[in-house]
């Protein structure tokens, strides 16, 4: 997989295997994965305060709804873009930057969550920790490139 | 037939300021705080990144003081670019 920003201010995505098109599928079962709310996540810090019940009926849901638009979209574009599995180019464009950059980010959250791979040292890993490993330092690269290209 | 004395007290304070708090996070990279700061607050390049460089060292900044509403909806901007966010009164 080849990932490197266009003249026209997006990313191209080159997908040249399944095992690619595997990866870029893990980004909402990542994101899902391990039961996380994002919304409480981020509004965590705010858990004491007297209004937290307000908080959570009135701004807690469009948030949920947003993140999940966030991994909807995503997973979209990746079917869209690769229904067969054969290699392929999947254009992020500039307009939709921030959407993948917020779904990524979901997934490399849920996986720190579930596998505290800050804290962790590779050789130990199991597999499938490992395997989660590569995935994070994969969507955090695409989340450089976006940041440094694209967004800004 | 009794009366009803209605007794009216009128009592004047000071609007308290709001603080909005972001929060130290090990997943978010330092340049999409500051780039988050600076798309919703305005803020030059050099006043966000400070701004995230303190989240980064003491595990919190006040990012913005004012009135609750304002505040309110700052905090769910924050929020919504997936940032840890509290609100607190201004001491």
């Amino acid at each position: 997989m080849k990932v490197a920003p266009v003249l026209k201010g997006g990313l191209r995505i080159d997908v040249e295997s399944s095992m690619d098109w595997m990866v870029l599928r893990c980004i909402p079962y990542d994101a899902r994965g391990g039961g996380l709310d994002l919304a409480d996540r981020v509004s965590a810090p705010m858990s004491g305060d007297e209004g937290i019940e307000d908080w959570r009926d009135y701004v807690l849901p469009d948030l949920r709804d947003d993140f999940n638009a966030q991994l909807a979209a995503i997973e979209a574009a990746v079917d869209t873009a690769g229904g067969d599995d054969e290699p392929a180019e999947l254009f992020i464009s500039k307009e939709d930057a921030e959407l993948w950059y917020g779904g990524l980010n979901q997934a490399r959250l849920a996986l720190e969550e579930r596998y505290d791979l800050s804290n962790a040292v590779l050789a130990e890993m199991t597999p499938g920790k490992r395997s989660a490993w590569f995935r994070s330092q994969f969507y955090l690269h695409v989340q450089s490139l976006l940041l440094t290209h694209v967004m800004r | 037939m009794s009366d009803t004395l209605t007794e009216i007290r009128e009592s004047v304070s000071l609007d308290v300021p709001w603080n909005v708090v972001v929060h130290d996070d090990p997943v978010n990279l330092m340049g999409y705080v500051t780039w988050v700061l600076m798309k919703i607050f305005g803020y030059p390049e050099n006043r966000a990144a400070a701004m995230m460089l303190e989240v980064h060292k003491r595990g919190r900044s006040i990012v913005w003081s004012g009135d609750r509403e304002k505040s309110e909806f700052y905090a769910q901007q924050l929020q919504a670019h997936q940032l840890k966010t509290s609100l607190e009164k201004a001491e």
